[in-house]
Formats: C-alpha cells, sequence, structure tokens
C-alpha cells in the first residue's frame, strides 16, 4: 500500500511539476508553468476537436496528432497523447449523441440511446451523464492501474522469451476473438502486418529486408505512416464515397438544460457502476479496449433491465453504462502496455510507436528505470479526465457548431494537415507517398471487408514477436516444444488455443455476432 | 453502414459458382501478395542449424499469410456472401493526386505552395465542392499550418520555394 502511495505521489508531482519560464520582456522575473498540465489539457482539448469531426475514429485522431508530440520531452509528448485519446473518445460519443454519426467504433452503440435522447430535446442530461460516467470510470481505472502496475512488471520480469512469445500470441488471439467481424479475416491481417513490419533491416544480421534498395525503407516502414495511411487517408477516401454530408441528421434544438434531473442520476447509477467494472476488466484483456467494452455493457444493460423495450429509445442508461464501460476501458488497456510492454489495441499500438520515436522501449523495464514517465501518465489520467469533466460540458456549444463544418471543406483540410505531419516526421516526401499508398491500400481493406486495425496490432508486435521467437529457440537449442514444455508459456498457449477453438465454434460465435449485431436491430 | 456492397445484377464478371465474390477477391489478393512477399526475400538467408536467419520470419509470415488467404478464398467460393463493393473514382483519384503533389512539391517550393496547391487538388474530389470558400479556407489553413508546425512545434518546415530563398 505504501509503496501505491509513494508511487502516485511521483506521477503527481511529475504531473505538477512546474517550470520556471523567464522570458526576456519580464526582465529577469519569472512566471512557474505547469507545462505537463497544459500539456494534458491540449492534448484532451485537440484531441476532442478532432475526434468530434465526423468519420474521424480515435485511431486516426491520435495518429494524426502524432507529429504535434514529436517535439516535446518524452513525458510532456506521452502526457499530451493520452489527453489527445481521451480527448478523442469523448468527441466521439459527442457526435454520436448530437448527430448520429458515432465518430468511432466504440461510441455505435452511444449513438443508439444517445441520439434519441437529444432528439427528445434531452441532449444536455445525455452529454452531462456521458462526461458524469466517463470520469467515475476513470478514476476507478486510474486507481486499477496504480494498483495492478508493479505486481504485473514483476510478474512480466519473470517472463523468458518463449513466454512473451505465448504471450504475445494469446493477446493476438484475444483481438481477433474480440474483434467484430470474420476470425479468418482477423487473423490474416494480423499475419500482413507481421509480414509488412519485416520489411527493413534485419535486427540481428542487419541484412535488408525487401526493402528493393529503396532507402527510406532500410529502416522499416514507419509506423505513423502505416497508420496514418490506413485510418487517415483511407477513412477520407471511404467517407467520400458516401457523399459526406448527405445523411447528416444534426440535431438542430440548441442544447439546453446541461443538468440530468435527480432520476436520470438514479437511473444511470447502477449502471456507471456496472459499466466500470465490465470496461475495466474488458479493457485489462489483451486485444480488448474500449469496442467490446461499451457493446458488453450495452448488451448487459438490456438483458437485465426490467423494461428492456425503453432501450433504443432514449434510455438513460444506455448511454451511461457504454460510455463508462468504454472510458474505463481505454485506460485500462493501458495496463498490458506499461506493464508488459504489449499494446493490446491499435491506439496502444500508436502509443508504442510514439514511445519508440521518443527511444522508449514499452516494457517492464520502463517502469522501473524510469518510473516518472509511468506514473507520471498515470496521474495524468486522472487529470485528464478531470480537464475532460471541465471542459467539456461548458464547451458543448463549440463542438456543435464545428458539427457544422462541411464535409467539403473539411477532408482537403484533413489531407494537408496529415501530409504535413508524415512530412514532418523524417523531412522524408517518400513517407508522404508510402501513407497515400496505404491510403489506398486501406480503402480497398475497406472495400472487402477486412478490419485494418488488426493489421496495425501485427505491425507492432511483428519485432518483438520474431525476436523473441528467435531467443527462445536459441535457448532451447531449436526445440519448438520449448513453448509447451515452459508451465507459463504452455499454459497462455493452452488459452490461446481454447479461446481459437471456441471462436470458431458456431454456437458461440452466433453469440459474439449478437453483442456487435445488437447495434443494428 | 454505407459501405455495404451495392447488389448489382447481372454485372459481376465472375462465374456464378463463387457464392461470396468478395472474399474471393480478398483471399486472392492476399495469396499474390504472400507469393511477392516470397519472391521478395528469396535471396535473404534461411536457417542454420538452429538459428533463425534473416529470410527465416518474413519466409514464415508468407507461408501462413498465403494459407490464410486461400482459405478466405476458399470461403469465398463455397459460402454465400457479399457480392463486390462499389468503387468510386473520383475521391480515391483526387485525394491521391493531392498527395503526390504535395510530396513532389514540399522540397523545391516549400510548404506554403505545397499545402495550397494539393488542398485545392484535394477538394476536386468533391461534386460539393464550391470553389470561393475553397480558396478561402484553404488559404487560412496554410497560414495556420505555416505558424503551427514551424513555430509553435518548432519543427524544421521549409515555408517559401528554394529559389527564393537562395
Amino acid at each position: 500500500m505504501g509503496d501505491l502511495f509513494s508511487n502516485l505521489g511521483l506521477g503527481f508531482g511529475v504531473v505538477f511539476n512546474l517550470v520556471q519560464w523567464s522570458p526576456a520582456f519580464l526582465g529577469g522575473m519569472s512566471i512557474p508553468i505547469p507545462v505537463n498540465i497544459l500539456l494534458c489539457l491540449i492534448g484532451a482539448l485537440v484531441g476532442t476537436l478532432v475526434g468530434v469531426l465526423p468519420g474521424i475514429g480515435t485511431i486516426a485522431t491520435v495518429a494524426m496528432l502524432l507529429p504535434i508530440t514529436f517535439g516535446l520531452p518524452p513525458v510532456g509528448a506521452l502526457i499530451m497523447l493520452a489527453g489527445i485519446y481521451y480527448g478523442a473518445q469523448y468527441g466521439g460519443s459527442t457526435t454520436s449523441i448530437l448527430v448520429n454519426i458515432p465518430g468511432e467504433a466504440g461510441s455505435v452503440v452511444t449513438a443508439l440511446d444517445g441520439f434519441q435522447m437529444a432528439k427528445q430535446g434531452r441532449a444536455g442530461p445525455a452529454l452531462a451523464i456521458a462526461a458524469i460516467g466517463s470520469f467515475f470510470a476513470g478514476c476507478v481505472a486510474t486507481v486499477l492501474i496504480a494498483v495492478l502496475g508493479a505486481p504485473l512488471t514483476r510478474v512480466a520480469l519473470a517472463f523468458g522469451p518463449a513466454e512473451y512469445f505465448s504471450l504475445m500470441v494469446l493477446g493476438l488471439i484475444f483481438a481477433v476473438v474480440l474483434a467484430k467481424g470474420s476470425v479468418l479475416k482477423a487473423i490474416a491481417m494480423i499475419v500482413l502486418g507481421l509480414l509488412l513490419s519485416m520489411v527493413g533491416s534485419d535486427i540481428e544480421t542487419g541484412a535488408s529486408r525487401m526493402a528493393f534498395n529503396i532507402p527510406e525503407l532500410a529502416d522499416g516502414l514507419g509506423f505513423a505512416t502505416v497508420a496514418m495511411g490506413l485510418f487517415g487517408f483511407a477513412e477520407i477516401i471511404r467517407n467520400l464515397d458516401t457523399g459526406g454530408e448527405s445523411d447528416r441528421e444534426l440535431v438542430q434544438q440548441k442544447v439546453s438544460g446541461l443538468m440530468p434531473t435527480a432520476k436520470d442520476l438514479k437511473d444511470s447509477t447502477p449502471a456507471v457502476l456496472r459499466g466500470t467494472v465490465l470496461g475495466s476488466i474488458l479493457g485489462i484483456l489483451p486485444g480488448g479496449g474500449a469496442v467490446i467494452a461499451s457493446f458488453a455493457a450495452y448488451t448487459l444493460e438490456k438483458k437485465i433491465s426490467r423494461t428492456p423495450s425503453r432501450f433504443g429509445r432514449g434510455a438513460i442508461e444506455g448511454v451511461a453504462a457504454p460510455e463508462s464501460a468504454n472510458n474505463a476501458a481505454a485506460q485500462t488497456s493501458f495496463i498490458p502496455l506499461l506493464t508488459l510492454g504489449i499494446p493490446p489495441n491499435a491506439v496502444m499500438a500508436l502509443m508504442v510507436g510514439a514511445m519508440t520515436i521518443h527511444g522508449i522501449v514499452p516494457g517492464p523495464q520502463v517502469m522501473q528505470k524510469q518510473p516518472e514517465l509511468v506514473w507520471g501518465m498515470i496521474a495524468s489520467m486522472w487529470v485528464g479526465n478531470l480537464m475532460l469533466l471541465v471542459i467539456n460540458l461548458p464547451l458543448v456549444g463549440i463542438w456543435v457548431r464545428l458539427l457544422r463544418v462541411p464535409y467539403r471543406l473539411m477532408f482537403p483540410s484533413i489531407v494537408i494537415f496529415c501530409s504535413i505531419g508524415i512530412y514532418s516526421v523524417n523531412n522524408a516526401p517518400v513517407d508522404v507517398m508510402l501513407a497515400g499508398a496505404f491510403g489506398i491500400v486501406g480503402y480497398w481493406l475497406i472495400k472487402h471487408d477486412f478490419e485494418p486495425a488488426p493489421l496495425l496490432l501485427g505491425m507492432v508486435l511483428g519485432p518483438l514477436m520474431e525476436e523473441n521467437l528467435r531467443r527462445a529457440l536459441l535457448i532451447s537449442r531449436g526445440d519448438w516444444s520449448v513453448f509447451i514444455t515452459r508451465p507459463l508459456s504452455a499454459v497462455l498457449m493452452l488459452i490461446a488455443a481454447t479461446l481459437l477453438v471456441l471462436a470458431v465454434l458456431p454456437s458461440l460465435r452466433k453469440k459474439r455476432d449478437e453483442v456487435f449485431v445488437e447495434s443494428e436491430n | 453502414m454505407s459501405n455495404k456492397p451495392v447488389q448489382e445484377e447481372g454485372k459481376s464478371i465472375l462465374p456464378t459458382w463463387i457464392k461470396g465474390p468478395q472474399d474471393f477477391i480478398g483471399g486472392l489478393a492476399l495469396v499474390a501478395l504472400a507469393l511477392f512477399a516470397l519472391w521478395a526475400s528469396r535471396d535473404l538467408q534461411g536457417m542454420h542449424g538452429f538459428s533463425f536467419g534473416a529470410g527465416t520470419a518474413p519466409r514464415m509470415f508468407s507461408v501462413l499469410l498465403l494459407g490464410l488467404g486461400a482459405a478466405i478464398a476458399a470461403v469465398g467460393v463455397l459460402s454465400e456472401g457479399a457480392h463486390l463493393a462499389k468503387y468510386h473514382w473520383r475521391g480515391p483519384l483526387f485525394v491521391t493526386l493531392a498527395i503526390l503533389s504535395f510530396a513532389l512539391t514540399i522540397r523545391p517550393m516549400g510548404m506554403i505552395f505545397a499545402a495550397m496547391t494539393s488542398f485545392l487538388i484535394a477538394a476536386c474530389g468533391s461534386a460539393e465542392t464550391r470553389w470561393t470558400e475553397t480558396v478561402i479556407v484553404g488559404a487560412c489553413l496554410t497560414a495556420f499550418c505555416s505558424l503551427l508546425f514551424p513555430y509553435a512545434l518548432g519543427l524544421p518546415l521549409q515555408l517559401l520555394p528554394t529559389f527564393l530563398i537562395r
């Protein structure tokens, strides 16, 4: 327990760190500035700003804004990115409540009841409950991360290469099972990601692999480049197909009366609690994350409700539960990343990308060697959530106005912004072209119903998997049975195999699809 | 969802025994990609003794992708599935052109020129574009980015064409 408080203390110390700013025009006077809090605030604001724009999901938002954090010191950059992440998520729910266009998959279910509430003139309470539920979930999740962080790190340090490899396999299988759509296609996307991560030079021999003598490919495909192409450009092209504005149905009434009534609060409290618990658990699971959490929470609420018929017609529980769950999961999904160094979903994969750019290799060592980074980030999550609550409710008016920006002006802006962002990473025009190519690839994937998110996950995990596989086999002198003879690794592999079998069994597959289909009824 | 494939009767070029053209083509493309990767990594060293060579992992993943792609294509043949989605050419074409133009002009012409041109090219991607407002918004965005990236974020971006600076 003492550990926990000293760790959190360290974290808050980092977040509230004041930097003395003494500009020349003040003549020697210096002003203390809480730099990290400011970064967190800016991150949350900018994240919401971009997340609110319809058709831009959380992954796309984080990918697009990645370059603006490159110039910062590592701690500040990660704090800002985390802020962008929550902001984007919150922005996504605002869009789904007000326009019925969920900005991201995680808030699809929020749109069901949220938009109905908005149509009944209760957009205010819906937005407020979403914010309050998210804040509560965020608080719980922050504590959970702090509690689980240290013990899990100790477990992780005991892992050998074989265990690590098995854990990554398990994580990827989880990602497949918990995702939407065909299991086979999701696995294929992961493998494609793994294959793409092989481009560049071999870590051990330095041999150039599949780089075709293109100097920009010698270090491998840039992670930010691929993410920006697959999620930024591909989304734009896809949205252009649908004509952009034709189906935008913005709630025209003025958003008035933010405060939920006492009855609203009473109705939604248990939903928030259940959502938080469910979300926290699903977030920790490798492969889990915000999307599955919000779907599962909505399904649960509908199942246990005494009046299920109210759902889809503006039930406040239908907003409270998924919003809490998705925020809880968004945060607890940092746990596998910070303790084990394994990103459980695509957004966390982007975080790994950001860390790598700052020269940090995520994993248990970071927790020990750079505690101020990890704990600072954890503390910043709580601060970030508080800020979302404080800044977003008063700013709802501005977000609504942003929703009115026509797509015909928005998409060229995003194209330019992404292009400059990608170019600025390495000052390489080739990167911009590559991102464009991946945009086309992403468009094709969407057209063939392939999910790009598992691809990104595979791409980040590729080098790690290869390295651990190589090491494990080197230690075992080429004996492949090492993955099932070492007890811990065997357990992980067994779980992975069971999950995979369960996922393809028809009965369970139906159940899984039910959770996702919920939104279409 | 709007990206649900549109059923187009009598327009499919694929034989009728393929029940799920979307999966069939998707799987075949993955197979082709895997074969290409195998070809691209043909010169890399394989296993020596019990340690991996540079080419071992790429080949492993390629073979895996080959199998999965074939399986997806097989599913496409055997089970009823979605038809090929309708492609549009306008959006993809102009967005790609805009990106290309940015990549080609950023070095010689600087950011102001590159951003503005590619904004205008991208705007051609939508039939709803109105030119007056597009030009105004493009100019504002270019100005904003010219302040944000080089000054606020301190990234080394060149704003003006090289021939003007020299």
